[in-house]
């Protein structure tokens, strides 16, 4: 609140107070007082306005302080009538009861919107398992009736399965804690899966597969990261050089398990490599041609953020390496003991 | 005796085509197609084996799963196309054997369901293939041929694994490696020529000469 501001807002009371010291001087003075008298008076009569300013100013201000305190320290600003006291003054009673109004229609609106959106989230979920039923159709059609055509017809369905569980996983991204159960799973087993899920997109980039010692047990939730696998073998396949090679391999440390997935591909230039988890980023590769969507990598950040891996990406002139660093703390040692 | 494997499953497409699938693998397949007499079905057949959509007509995957088990204890596969952890929690709770999600990986459904039925039958099979005389030890990774024995890596006996289980016929290179994969085993088409010598080398050492043979653009064959 301001000083200046406050004292505008004063002005009639100060006016009406000058007003009436005038109305009293000139009659003392008329009814034969010493001046002095009458400035005393006077001055007594200034003094104590003056203090009467002051001291509301002060506890005004103090009172209005601690609202705007009050309302920072809350995550949800608008929640605000809920905690504040009712006050007391006539005035402030209608402010308070303009607010609360204001707070039920924006807690309106904001149930609304959320609606909306778990409406659209479940249509979402149901289509991409609507969509999962003719794929595998046509992946049990190319399965029995096997050429070089189905081959190819495979490595694309692969595709249309990654982008399909790239929307599933982008509208559950939001409300992870619902959908995820922490076991004990291999990591050669998930890394195996997510091989076999691009399969033949792998086969077709003529990709050279090494593995090294993965036989590593981790906490974590399989079936995200299976998605996250997906992903980076994904961009391995779609950004590889000649004589593709994609390596896995496991690095233990005290309190870490980290699994590096590492290509010889084209690799990303140094000035990108910063903002690659970016959601939308899609940096020089993704301008050169490569047909990039700039989620991808966004998703796999913000699902390892929720399940507590560390996601990192290293890259210089040729090649990528991602890791997935998965922590083994205390508590988890301690129960497999 | 083949394996009877029963299918339920409400896609139509998916259910002609692993019918065909699982037909082509040696196994004796049913499908329901009547959804409100699928118990009676189940029970004429009497499988050994019960592949279960969840989401179908009438009454859902789980239900039937639980009344499956008020009379039998037949491995159970769930298949579905949802894969949340409620569903997977539900189906292992109700009795299921296995939960796996559409589009699935055909290799790592038939391993599956090999392990399902291998586990609740105990079928005394013998893991030896004959064809022309020569054994494949497939426990002890050997090759044996008139008395004479030796022994092979993990790449060379698989591939031997997949053309003594298509003996006759011709296994184009693709499928070869193709099967390779299947099994973690990421070889590319050179290492494949590779391996393909280095096992006629051996086979020439315990005497086998043009076992393999070479079909110019097509494959090999026993």
């Amino acid at each position: 609140m301001s000083g200046k501001q406050y004292l505008k807002n004063q002005l009639p009371v100060i006016l009406i107070n000058l007003v009436g010291m005038l109305a009293l001087a000139l009659f003392l003075i008329a009814s034969d007082n010493n001046i002095q008298t009458v400035l005393f008076i006077l001055a007594v009569w200034s003094f104590v306005l003056a203090l009467c300013l002051l001291s509301f100013y002060f506890s005004r201000k103090k009172y209005l302080n601690k609202l705007l305190d009050m309302t920072e320290q809350l995550e949800e600003r608008y929640l605000l009538p809920e905690i504040m006291q009712v006050p007391e003054q006539a005035d402030e009673q209608v402010f308070y009861q303009i607010m609360k109004m204001a707070e039920k229609s924006m807690l309106e609106r904001i149930g609304e919107v959320q609606g909306e959106r778990k409406e659209y989230k479940e249509y979402i979920e149901q289509w991409v398992h609507e969509v999962k039923t003719p794929i595998t159709a046509m992946k049990l059609l190319c399965e029995n009736n096997r050429s070089p055509f189905s081959r190819d017809i495979l490595a694309e369905l692969e595709n249309i399965n990654q982008y399909t569980e790239q929307a599933l996983y982008y509208a559950r991204s939001e409300h992870t804690e619902k959908d995820y159960s922490v076991r004990e799973i291999n990591l050669c087993d998930v890394v195996y899966n997510a091989i076999a899920d691009n399969k033949y997109l792998l086969r077709q980039s003529n990709m050279t597969i090494t593995i090294s010692d993965i036989e590593n047990r981790v906490y974590t939730d399989e079936k995200w990261v299976r998605f996250i696998l997906n992903q980076i073998i994904g961009n391995v396949i779609k950004y590889h050089a000649e004589q593709p090679i994609l390596h896995f391999g496991a690095t233990k440390t005290n309190d870490r398990i980290v699994l590096s997935i590492s290509d010889n591909g084209i690799g990303i230039p140094e000035s990108d490599l910063p903002r690659i988890f970016e959601k939308g980023f899609t940096g020089q590769n993704g301008r050169t041609g490569k047909n990039s969507t700039g989620i991808g990598l966004y998703l796999c950040k913000r699902l390892c953020d929720k399940l507590g891996i560390g996601l990192t990406a290293y890259s210089e002139n040729k090649g990528t390496t991602i890791s997935l660093s998965f922590q083994v703390n205390d508590f988890v040692i301690g129960v497999q003991g | 005796m083949k394996k009877k494997v029963l299918i339920i499953e409400d896609d139509f497409t998916i259910q002609t085509q692993l019918k065909t699938l699982l037909s082509g693998n040696g196994y004796e397949v049913f499908a329901v197609t009547d959804f409100s007499q699928t118990i009676q079905q189940l029970k004429e057949f009497a499988p050994h084996l019960v592949i279960l959509d969840i989401k179908l007509p009438g009454n859902d995957g789980f239900e039937i799963c639980s009344e499956i088990r008020g009379f039998s204890d037949i491995p159970i596969v769930f298949v579905t196309s949802s894969n949340t952890d409620m569903d997977e929690l539900n189906s292992i709770m109700l009795g299921g054997d296995a939960f796996i999600t559409k589009p699935y990986n055909i290799a790592i459904l038939l391993a599956k369901i090999a392990a399902l039925l291998k586990k609740a039958y105990l079928s005394p099979q013998t893991e030896i293939f004959t064809w022309k005389g020569v054994a494949l030890h497939l426990e002890s990774s050997l090759i044996e041929y008139k008395g004479q024995k030796t022994e092979l890596t993990k790449n060379e006996l698989k591939i031997l694994y997949y053309l003594f289980k298509n003996a006759g016929k011709i296994c184009s290179r693709n499928d070869i490696v193709d099967f390779l994969w299947d099994n973690q085993l990421y070889v590319d088409d050179n290492a494949l020529s590779v391996n393909i010598t280095r096992i006629r080398d051996k086979l020439a050492a315990i005497g086998l000469t043009d076992f393999i043979k070479t079909k110019h653009r097509q494959g090999y064959t026993l």
